[in-house]
């Protein structure tokens, strides 16, 4: 590279840029949210479906020389998380054509996160299928949220930011909770223990765990209950909440157990199948989950459902990211 | 056949199982399917360490469900130590250029902001040829592909098969007084394949020219060639909503065209485009091909829609490409 070259390269990087954040279909109340926070408009592109069931872009405004960010989760349920995918892959593509300077994909809740490892003989392992998939159509940057098995982050060849709901989790029970020696954290699962006692550890609260024996996906067979939680407030933490079998038969231990009241917290609630019945029905008195998928229909199903918002990490993410700031902050602070 | 090992997709199984009943291979096993969330999965339970792998999927239907359970099962295949894997997609996925929607009454397209910059529609085409490329494709195969040009977006070996046979033998043996009928292209772009099939049989020719105008967003088509009383073919690659076809059929009625057929490749017939063809009562027979499952549309049709069976030319494919054999043979094999 001579030195005329090395300069234009230079100068180019030094060019004043903006953000521009895209919403693609599957969550754009989130999408608002972030734009709100960001004091920025909605760019104006455009994820379209037609009849035969291909979906395209249509780009409205231009995108060169721009940090752009593309805000879609993972969501839909049967009929439409793979569509949403689709999307996602071409709305990266459609701004790699549109010369965008960094394209980074916000996906709160990273789809087939579950399908992670060779369980077993001739699977794929589909996280990293997505992972290379992503990268291929042009994506620069990956920003999620609470990952299911943070090794998925090593599928990328690109950065991935792998962002906490820990901190507005914290605030919560803080502010619903005055005295935490009455309450104990519960993980439903051996896999979730790490999660919850840094949860306890940070609460000063004590913490307990139940094990479970599984026969079959999706369907759990036997739990036991190590740690005691006799007249306790439980607060059951986990990272997704999907059929709901698993809180909500936990629920029901932890009373028998002698707990005064159980409470669930999850990041990201997919609540498939007939979830939501199952909620209505359960012993739990509230759940709580974040918005990185849309719920808004499920409130109005679901009385003890409560949405914590999670925008403000998101935008407060992006906003650090395109001006070459630390996004460590965010895992111990909340931001408002 | 050595080391093969066909697996089909969700979209169209029966085609893999005529593929594998003319080769007189067993196939190979696979458990596809949807998890309640969404998320497809995918496990082989055929071995392919060291195989020559065929996986068949086509576009149509449910295409990013069909597209997402194809990559998956491509990955599946490499992580499976397979030799190679041959995708075979009859109907290529995304195969059209999507042209900018029109904006109609009732479809509501967001307004442009006070912005200078024209707006346009993304391109897909090297996108799913990159994805193919890399989940783990080989090499692909795939019949009548809609422009040509998609053949250079892969860095990997593409065979484009023709259904020109297939379409001369249904010309020759089930389309009466088929000495003087007229070969039909429903729009410019597919007038190339049309003339080539009538040049072979020695048929005239005829073209439907669309004109869009902008300025007045209406559509005028003009017929160029002469079909008064005699039969007409329309020869076209796929047919979707069925919009251009109708037109066409319209406009040779007007022309003074006898019985209309319409000889189409890929058959998607998105939505209700099928019942709206039929009940137009223009088309004499609507012809189309296999590449896309057409078992429920075949029953429910009355014995409007004849479907032309392309296993026995995938089959060869195969087994050319397994062989290690030329396949340009097959583009002028007699069916």
């Amino acid at each position: 590279m001579d030195i005329q070259e090395q300069e234009n390269s230079m100068s180019n990087k030094d060019t004043k840029n903006n953000i521009k954040v895209l919403a693609a279909n599957s969550h754009p109340e989130l999408a608002k949210l972030i734009c709100k926070k960001l004091s920025l408009p909605l760019s104006n592109v455009q994820a379209i479906q037609f009849v035969n069931n291909e979906s395209t872009v249509v780009v409205h405004e231009s995108l060169r020389d721009e940090d752009v960010y593309i805000i879609q989760t993972g969501c839909g349920g049967f009929e439409k998380l793979n569509d949403y995918l689709m999307e996602l892959l071409l709305m990266i593509h459609a701004c790699t054509q549109a010369s965008a300077r960094s394209i980074t994909a916000v996906i709160p809740n990273f789809p087939y996160a579950r399908q992670d490892r060779k369980d077993k003989s001739r699977v794929p392992i589909s996280a990293k299928l997505i992972a290379n998939l992503l990268t291929t159509a042009g994506c620069n940057h990956v920003i999620t949220m609470d990952l299911h098995a943070s090794q998925i982050q090593g599928f990328f060849s690109i950065p991935v930011d792998n962002l906490y709901a820990e901190p507005n989790v914290l605030k919560w029970i803080k502010d619903n909770y005055h005295d935490t020696n009455d309450v104990m954290m519960v993980s439903p699962d051996a896999g979730g223990a790490k999660r919850v006692a840094s949860l306890a550890d940070k609460l000063d609260t004590q913490f307990a765990l139940i094990h479970k024996e599984r026969a079959k996906a999706n369907e759990v067979s036997r739990m036991v209950l190590v740690g005691d939680v006799k007249n306790k407030s439980c607060i059951l933490v986990d990272d997704m909440a999907d059929t709901c079998g698993t809180l909500c038969k936990a629920s029901d231990i932890l009373l028998a157990e002698g707990a005064k009241e159980v409470i669930a917290i999850v990041t990201h609630g997919i609540f498939s199948g007939n979830a939501i019945d199952r909620l209505n029905s359960s012993s739990l008195k509230k759940i709580i989950c974040t918005n990185s998928m849309p719920l808004s229909k499920h409130v109005q199903e679901c009385s003890i459902l409560e949405i914590l918002d999670i925008s403000s990490i998101l935008a407060e993410a992006i906003r650090r990211l395109h001006n070459g700031e630390s996004i460590s902050y965010l895992f111990n602070n909340v931001v408002l | 056949m050595r080391d093969i090992v066909i697996f089909s997709g969700s979209s169209n199984e029966p085609l893999v199982q005529r593929i594998c009943q003319n080769l007189s291979l067993p196939q190979g096993k696979v458990l596809c399917k949807k998890f309640a969330n969404g998320e497809t999965s995918v496990q082989l339970e055929t071995s392919v360490r060291e195989k020559d792998v065929f996986i068949l999927q086509s576009g149509a239907g449910n295409v990013n469900d069909y597209l997402i359970e194809l990559l998956l099962m491509i990955s599946a295949c490499k992580m499976a130590s397979a030799r190679r894997i041959n995708v075979i997609m009859p109907l290529f996925f995304y195969s059209r250029q999507m042209d900018m929607p029109a904006v109609k009454a009732g479809e509501i397209i967001k307004a442009k902001t006070e912005t200078t910059t024209e707006s346009w529609i993304a391109q897909n085409g090297m996108l799913i040829a990159n994805l193919l490329t890399s989940a783990g494709a080989n090499h692909i195969i795939t019949m009548d592909l809609h422009d040509s040009q998609y053949q250079g977006f892969f860095d990997i070996p593409v065979d484009n098969l023709y259904s020109k046979q297939l379409v001369q033998y249904y010309l020759a043996n089930f389309i009466p007084k088929n000495g003087d009928c007229v070969i039909v292209s429903p729009d410019a772009g597919g007038a190339k394949r049309a003339a080539a099939i009538a040049d072979s049989m020695s048929l005239s020719f005829a073209l439907v020219h669309k004109e869009r105008r902008i300025e007045t967003n209406e559509d005028r088509s003009m017929l160029v060639g002469d079909v008064e009383n005699k039969d007409c073919v329309i020869v076209d690659d796929l047919v979707d909503t069925a919009g251009t076809l109708i037109k066409s059929a319209k406009l040779l009625k007007c022309n003074g065209a006898n019985d209309i057929y319409a000889i189409v490749t890929h058959g998607l017939f998105s939505g209700e485009a099928l019942n709206r063809m039929i009940e137009t009562k223009l088309f004499k027979k609507i012809v189309t091909s296999n590449s896309v499952d057409q078992t429920e549309r075949k029953k429910a049709s009355n014995g409007m829609l004849d479907v032309l069976d392309v296993s026995r030319m995938f089959g060869e494919a195969i087994r050319r490409i397994n062989n290690g054999e030329s396949v340009s043979v097959i583009y002028n094999a007699k069916i």
